[in-house]
């Protein structure tokens, strides 16, 4: 055929190197309804619930016994589940019903219930309800902090710098996981320099992330896996009843931690069972809330590129989102793996998150160029700064991040990398140089940092955990270093462990260690006038109007 | 996943030769507060209400900590963390705040403060999928019950144990 001109030009618009498939329902390849869901149901007697969505209790496998036992509000399960799924969807964006009698509801439904309730929705009716249901009253974000050689003192400029920006959470991880000690105390001190208050994570396995927020050197923990089949779940390594218990190890030791999941996990896993992705994400948000975690990181997260390759993929992820805060839960709302070749795919990945407001729009938003992302690249990095400063001052919105002047970020950088220095040194690690703390200052990539021993890295992370270096070892070495304002920061983070209030529903600091949560911050949007509005805010928005590219009109020559 | 049992023999051999081991002997219940009141969403932030009652496990006053306590070594990791009576509070403060699932959490997590960190892990990895006979499930369960008075934990694994068996999820099911 000869080709029409136009035809060959759009053939080669990066949108068209994005991969998508037909529906195929038995492989699981269907986002919101699959013909092999269950339908919605529920019987209770004795206060025991005996059928849930088509099973009988004697057929449950584990993940339907843990939901039936503990994750359902039981006294209100058959009146609810009796109730039209569009009616409970109709009260999500009615602005005279209120989040709390919402709550009433929709924390008593079902898997297959809570799915329905979903598919009422379009994706502008989503927006609407995760206004009235997000848990905290303000919005907020979180970032990715890596570089490709798990580089400490560019770990903590990067850090520092995402700290100031205003992400309230910072999530590293490694290149080598034996580098999971050394990355987890740059971040510590890198965050905290930056802007005291920031909570921070070290994605690695379940236990050694366990033991690194047993020692101080983290704050929170997010990467607790769960499933939606029992297949998968076991696979996982685990059982709704282990993860329950480490759910409870974690928030005994005084930190704070969220489950994760997303819808595609099972397809990747292969074993969907033929259901949607949308049914086995519910059965995820209620095992979490079954398991009294206080919130959950979905959205499809590391596995998006399964539901936006079918027809409304987007719509169901932040379906998923929603469905969480629903369950009357933290959401922490992906936006974190890039999945397109397309810039407007790209925005509009997270103009839901964006727009409808979370308790962390992005999970996380790379602190880093992508190429230095070990989480395999995020929907959004450093380069896009300036378009998200430009978005929130288009339309009046939060996106939890703000503008900040170049000098600023120098100095910040450059103390935090001192401070690593100081700790460094403190606790006989091998050294950091001057020459190190200039190039960390300065660097936007890992190659612009000097070369670090990898190897003498490497022994001394593992090394450091063989010593039992603990957050107080930190502390110590940077009051000897006379760095007593970031030593001040890391020993009131330990203090808010011993108290648990950031152990509450979404809850995060502000910088002078003011918990902000959805006990005594909640979201109390009921429609317009009501809520958490950027362009209120006065501070806020100055720093993101009041900013660098803004032309005074004073300064036009007419 | 399949070399997890090595992950956690490692950090578990970590733990043991670091002071971040507690004795399981620290968290006196004499030296914290535990004073029977309910408390509730009125008295959340603790540490902005109620900072004056909280206590590390060893005994002290909140705020009582300082960097000089830490510089001059009266301050230690195992002062630095939660006890059984705050986590009751918060547990108080979410349930008030009608979050009846995070506050069982929290009532689990309070049983757990006086386990020490290796023992803790050695429990969590029990109840992982085909790790334990049901024997094993319910001789925790015993352990925690008569050792460490937690009686929601010892529950969690017969409960555990009872449905492992009949759903194949026990040692040698696979």
């Amino acid at each position: 055929m000869k080709r029409q001109k136009r035809f060959e030009k759009l053939e080669q618009r990066p949108i068209n190197k994005d991969v998508i498939v037909k529906e195929w329902p038995e492989e699981g390849f269907v986002a919101m309804k699959s013909p092999n869901d269950p339908e919605p149901s529920v019987k209770v007697e004795n206060g025991v619930i005996t059928e849930m969505d088509g099973k009988k209790r004697e057929d449950f496998d584990l993940i339907d016994m843990y939901i039936a036992n503990y994750g359902i509000n039981i006294e209100n399960a058959e009146k609810v589940m009796a109730t039209d799924s569009a009616k409970i969807a109709k009260m999500l964006i009615d602005p005279n019903v209120s989040h709390e009698e919402v709550l009433k509801y929709t924390t008593a439904m079902t898997p297959a219930k809570g799915q329905d309730v979903i598919c009422q929705l379009d994706f502008g009716e989503m927006i609407m309800g995760a206004k009235k249901m997000r848990e905290r009253r303000k919005p907020a974000n979180q970032s990715h902090v890596t570089n490709y050689i798990d580089n400490p003192v560019e770990l903590a400029a990067d850090a520092a710098e995402a700290a100031l920006r205003g992400f309230a959470e910072e999530e590293t991880t490694t290149a080598v996981s034996r580098d999971a000690s050394f990355n987890a105390l740059s971040v510590l001190v890198g965050s905290q320099t930056g802007r005291p208050g920031v909570l921070h994570q070290c994605s690695v396995d379940e236990a050694t992330e366990l033991q690194l927020g047993m020692r101080g050197l983290t704050s929170y923990a997010e990467t607790i896996s769960v499933y939606g089949t029992d297949r998968s779940f076991t696979d996982g390594d685990d059982t709704p009843w282990s993860k329950g218990f480490l759910a409870s190890c974690y928030a005994s030791r005084g930190i704070k931690m969220r489950f994760t999941s997303g819808s595609g996990s099972e397809v990747l896993m292969g074993y969907p069972e033929g259901k949607s992705m949308l049914y086995l994400e519910a059965r995820c948000i209620l095992l979490s809330k079954a398991s009294g975690v206080q919130g959950l990181q979905n959205g499809s997260l590391s596995c998006i590129s399964i539901p936006t390759a079918v027809p409304n993929g987007l719509r169901e992820v932040l379906g998923e989102n929603l469905l969480c805060m629903m369950y009357d839960l933290e959401a922490a709302t992906g936006s974190d793996q890039s999945f397109s070749h397309s810039s407007m795919r790209r925005t509009w990945r997270f103009m839901g998150q964006f727009i409808g407001g979370t308790d962390f729009i992005c999970s996380g938003f790379g602190a880093e160029p992508n190429p230095d992302n070990t989480f395999a690249g995020s929907n959004e990095d450093v380069y896009d700064y300036d378009d998200i400063h430009f978005l929130s001052r288009d339309y009046g919105q939060s996106f939890g991040i703000h503008s900040i002047k170049e000098e600023d970020a120098i100095n910040v950088r450059r103390k935090a990398a001192k401070s690593l220095q100081i700790v460094f040194k403190g606790l006989g690690l091998p050294a950091i140089t001057d020459e190190e703390v200039e190039a960390a200052t300065y660097a936007d990539v890992h190659e612009d940092m000097p070369k670090r021993d990898k190897v003498a890295d490497m022994k001394a992370a593992q090394d450091m955990m063989d010593r039992g270096i603990t957050a107080v070892d930190v502390i110590k070495a940077l009051v000897d270093g006379d760095v007593k304002d970031v030593a001040e920061a890391i020993l009131n983070l330990q203090k808010q462990k011993v108290v648990g209030d950031y152990l509450q529903t979404s809850a995060i600091f502000d910088d002078k260690w003011h918990v902000e949560s959805a006990v005594n911050e909640g979201n109390d949007y009921q429609g317009p006038g009501t809520g958490y509005r950027l362009y209120d805010d006065p501070e806020e928005w100055k720093k993101v109007t009041d900013i660098p590219q803004v032309i005074d009109p004073e300064h036009f020559d007419m | 996943m399949s070399d997890i049992n090595d992950l956690v023999a490692n950090i578990l051999k970590q733990v043991n030769n670091s002071d971040t081991a507690s004795t399981g002997s620290t968290n006196s219940s004499s030296t914290s507060v535990s004073d029977g009141k309910q408390y509730g969403v009125k008295d959340y932030p603790l540490y902005e209400k109620h900072r004056d009652i909280i206590r590390t496990p060893s005994g002290k006053p909140l705020n009582d900590i300082t960097l000089d306590d830490i510089q001059n070594n009266r301050v230690d990791r195992k002062d630095l963390r939660i006890t059984a009576e705050a986590l009751k509070m918060q547990g108080d403060v979410a349930g008030d705040a009608g979050r009846k699932t995070l506050q069982m959490n929290f009532d689990r997590a309070a049983e757990l403060t006086k386990i020490p960190d290796d023992r803790l892990l050695e429990m969590y990895n029990a109840l992982r999928p085909y790790r334990s006979s049901k024997d094993e499930l319910l001789s925790i369960a015993n352990e925690l019950r008569t050792k460490y008075d937690a009686n929601i934990c010892a529950a969690w694994f017969e409960e555990a144990a009872k449905y492992y068996e009949s759903r194949k999820k026990l040692k040698g099911d696979k």
